[in-house]
C-alpha cells in the first residue's frame, strides 16, 4: 500500500487550493497596485504546493509503518503529557511542572518510577536556581510561591 | 593581505576572556551534542538557541558560541560511533566502519584519539580553505543583483536534498510548506495581512525558532518513544591510551586529503558532510589498495572519515557566510541565528559587520585547539555522560527546549506552538519529507519574496528579468541539475553507500 503518501498528497492538494484562493482575497494595500502585490508570491507558493502534491498523489513511495497498539498509545500518551505540562506550568510553578513532566516521560520510556521522578526533580531544581538566581530569568514559582523570598 | 589584518582583528574578539571561556563552553557542550544518539548537531544548535538570547549575549559572543557547539559536535559524532557502533550524527556514519572494530579489539582509546587528531587536521584545513575562499567569494556576490539572489534561493532549495537525496519532488514540497509559513503575518511592504485570522501572536508571522526547536527536538522524542530506544545499548570499555608519533605520522597523508575533499563537499552545494565522509572514505581505500585493511580496524580507516565530515563542516560555512545560503541542517540553524540578531547574511557582512565575521573565523580556529584539547584528555568524561540511557536523557532534553522557548516570550501560546510543530515534524519524518528544506523555506521566505519585489520593481513588472543575466542563467541551470541529478545518480550512489553501513 502507498496511502500514506496519497492521502498527505490530497492533504496538501486542499492546502494549496485554500492557501492560493486565501491569497487572492487579500485587500488591495494603500500604495496601490504594484507587479508584485502582497499576493504574487503566495501565488507561486500555491501553484508550486500544488503541483509537488499531485506529483506525491501519482507517484508515491512505499509506505513506512505507523506506529500501532501499545506503541501508538504511548506516543499519544507523551503528547498529552507535553500539553498538560504547557497547561499547568504556570499555575503549578516550574519545579513541581517540570518533575511530573520529565518523571512521567522517563518512567513511560522504560525507567524505573521513583528513579524517574526523581530525575525529575532534580533537573527541575537545578534548571530553576540556575535561571532565577544565576541568569536572572523568571520561571514561574507556582504553588511554591510560598518560599519566594522577597 | 588584507585579508590577515581582519583576521588579526578576529584574533582580538575571539581573544577575549569572556568570549574565550563561552567557546570553551561550546566546545564542551557541542561534543556532548554530538555524541549523544538522539540529539544531531542542528538539533543541539536550536536548543542552544534561546538561551543564547536569553543569556542576553552579545551578538558575536553568542555566534562564537555557537561555532563552537557546531564544531564541536562534529567532533562529538564519532564517539559514539567508535564505542556504541551507532553514529552520534550522521555525517559520523562511516566512522562506524573501522572505529568500532578497532574498538573491539581492545584499542578503542587509540581510535578515539585517532580520530580527534583526524577531526583537528580536517577543519583546520577546512578553516584555511574558508579563510582564502570566503572573501573572494564575498567579492564576487557583491555584483549579485535581486534577481541572482532569486535564482540562487532557488537553487538553495533545488540541492538541498543532496545528490544522495531520494526523491527531489518531496524536498521541493517541504519547501513549499516552509515558505508557505513563512509568509504568515503583516506583510512586511505593504502592510496588508496574510493568514492571520485575526489571531494577535501571528501578526509578527511564526517565530522560527519556535518552529526548529519544535520540529527537531520534540520530533526525536517521539521517534525515540515509537523505537522504545530509551534503554541504550550496550558500549565497549576504553582501554589505556598508547599512542607514538609514528601511529599519527602514519594517518597523516589520508587525513591530509581527507581534509581537503571534506571542504570541497562542504562548500558545493547539495553534497555536504556525509557525502564529504563518504568520499574520502571510499577515495582513500582506492589510494591506498591492497595496503588497506579497511572495515577491519584501520586507524586510517577512522582518520579518513573524521577528517571529511570535519572539513565539510567548516566548508559549509562559506556559502552560509558569503551568500546567506545554508547548505545543511546545522548551518541553517546558524543562520537562523544571525537573523534574529538582526545581522543580514551576505556579502554586506563581510564590510559591514566584518568583526563578527572575522571573529566567528578566528573563533573555529581557536575553538578547534580547544576541543582536541578537550578531547584526548578528557574524553573519558564524555564517555561517562554518554552511558546516561536515552529514557532519562531525552525527558530533561525536553524540559530545556520549553525553558529556552519559555523564557523568550513567556507565552505558553509559543509552547502548544512548538509541540505541534513537533507533531507535524514526526508525521513529515514518517513520510520521509525532509525537515531542512522546511526550515530553510521559514528562514529564506521574506528574503526571497523580497528580492522579487526589488527585481520587478527594477524590470517595470517584465518577468524575464529573473533570468535576464548570464550569472542568473547559469544559477538556474545549475538549480535543475541539482533537481535532475539526484534522479540519475542517486540510486547508485545510495546503494553504494547503502552497502557499507553497518546493520
Amino acid at each position: 500500500m502507498r496511502l500514506n503518501d496519497r492521502i498527505f498528497g490530497l492533504l496538501m492538494f486542499v492546502l494549496a487550493v485554500a492557501y492560493g484562493w486565501g491569497a487572492q482575497q487579500f485587500p488591495e494595500p494603500f500604495s496601490g497596485t504594484e507587479a508584485v502585490g502582497p499576493e504574487t508570491f503566495p501565488t507561486i507558493l500555491a501553484v508550486v504546493l500544488a503541483l509537488s502534491s499531485v506529483y506525491l498523489m501519482v507517484r508515491p513511495d512505499p509506505n513506512n509503518g505507523w506506529p500501532l497498539g501499545r506503541t501508538a498509545v504511548e506516543m499519544l500518551i507523551s503528547i498529552a503529557v507535553l500539553i498538560v505540562y504547557t497547561l499547568v506550568l504556570e499555575p503549578l510553578g516550574f519545579i513541581v511542572a517540570t518533575t511530573l513532566m520529565v518523571g512521567t516521560l522517563c518512567w513511560r520510556m522504560g525507567a524505573p518510577v521513583v528513579r524517574s521522578y526523581i530525575t525529575g526533580l532534580i533537573g527541575g531544581i537545578v534548571v530553576f536556581l540556575l535561571f532565577n538566581y544565576v541568569l536572572e530569568l523568571s520561571l514561574p514559582w507556582g504553588v511554591l510561591s510560598f518560599l519566594e523570598v522577597h | 593581505m588584507e585579508t590577515m589584518g581582519f583576521l588579526l582583528d578576529g584574533f582580538g574578539v575571539a581573544l577575549q576572556p569572556h568570549n574565550l571561556m563561552f567557546a570553551l563552553m561550546g566546545a564542551f557542550l557541542g561534543t556532548l551534542i554530538g555524541a549523544l544518539p538522539g540529539l544531531g548537531p542542528a538539533n543541539g544548535v536550536a536548543i542552544l538557541i534561546p538561551l543564547a538570547f536569553t543569556l542576553g549575549l552579545r551578538p558575536e559572543t553568542a555566534l562564537i558560541m555557537l561555532t563552537a557547539v557546531y564544531a564541536g559536535a562534529m567532533y562529538g559524532g564519532r564517539i559514539s560511533s567508535i564505542l556504541l557502533n551507532i553514529p552520534g550524527d550522521e555525517p559520523a556514519m562511516m566512522t562506524c566502519l573501522d572505529g568500532y572494530p578497532m574498538a573491539r579489539k581492545g584499542k578503542a582509546a587509540e581510535a578515539l584519539a585517532i580520530s580527534a587528531i583526524a577531526s583537528f587536521i580536517g577543519s583546520l584545513i577546512a578553516t584555511i580553505g574558508l579563510i582564502l575562499l570566503a572573501p573572494m567569494l564575498a567579492k564576487f556576490a557583491l555584483t549579485f543583483g535581486a534577481a541572482e539572489y532569486f535564482a540562487l534561493f532557488v537553487l538553495a532549495f533545488a540541492t538541498l536534498g543532496g545528490i544522495t537525496g531520494k526523491n527531489p519532488v518531496k524536498t521541493i514540497l517541504a519547501a513549499a510548506i516552509g515558505l508557505i509559513i513563512a509568509t504568515v503575518g503583516i506583510d512586511m511592504s505593504t502592510g496588508v495581512q496574510r493568514f492571520t485570522f485575526g489571531t494577535l501572536e501571528l501578526y509578527e508571522g511564526v517565530d522560527f525558532i519556535i518552529a526548529i526547536v519544535g520540529l527537531f527536538a520534540i520530533s526525536e522524542l517521539l521517534v525515540f518513544i515509537e523505537e522504545k530506544a530509551g534503554a541504550g545499548r550496550e558500549m565497549i570499555k576504553v582501554n589505556k591510551l598508547k599512542l607514538n608519533w609514528r601511529d599519527i605520522a602514519s594517518v597523516f597523508p589520508t587525513t591530509v586529503r581527507g581534509g581537503v575533499i571534506g571542504f570541497i563537499s562542504g562548500v558545493l552545494p547539495g553534497a555536504g558532510a556525509s557525502l564529504g565522509s563518504f568520499i574520502s572514505y571510499t577515495l582513500e581505500k582506492k589510494v591506498l589498495g591492497s595496503k588497506n585493511t579497511f572495515g577491519e580496524g584501520d586507524p586510517r580507516g577512522v582518520a579518513a572519515p573524521e577528517a571529511g565530515n570535519n572539513g565539510a563542516a567548516s566548508g559549509a560555512l562559506v556559502p552560509m557566510l558569503t551568500l546567506g545560503v545554508p547548505g545543511s541542517g546545522t548551518t541553517a540553524v546558524l543562520l537562523a541565528m544571525l537573523i534574529s540578531l538582526n545581522i543580514t547574511p551576505g556579502p554586506l557582512m563581510f564590510t559591514q559587520n566584518a568583526d563578527i565575521v572575522w571573529g566567528v573565523i578566528a573563533a573555529l580556529l581557536i575553538g578547534n585547539f580547544l576541543l582536541l584539547l578537550l578531547n584526548i584528555p578528557l574524553v573519558g568524561v564524555f564517555v561517562k555522560l554518554l552511558s546516561v540511557p536515552p529514557m532519562y536523557l531525552l525527558p530533561v532534553v525536553t524540559m530545556i527546549a520549553f525553558v529556552g522557548i519559555y523564557s523568550i516570550s513567556h507565552s505558553t501560546f509559543d509552547l502548544y506552538f512548538m509541540v505541534a510543530f513537533g507533531v507535524g515534524g514526526y508525521v513529515l519524518r514518517k513520510l520521509e519529507i525532509p525537515l531542512v528544506p522546511v526550515i530553510l523555506g521559514l528562514l529564506l521566505g521574506p528574503e526571497m519574496e523580497k528580492n522579487l519585489r526589488h527585481a520587478m520593481q527594477i524590470s517595470d513588472g517584465d518577468w524575464t528579468i529573473l533570468w535576464g543575466s548570464g550569472l542568473a542563467v547559469t544559477l538556474w541551470v545549475i538549480a535543475i541539475i541539482g533537481l535532475v541529478l539526484p534522479v540519475i545518480v542517486g540510486p547508485v550512489l545510495r546503494r553504494r553507500m547503502k552497502a557499507k553501513q553497518p546493520d
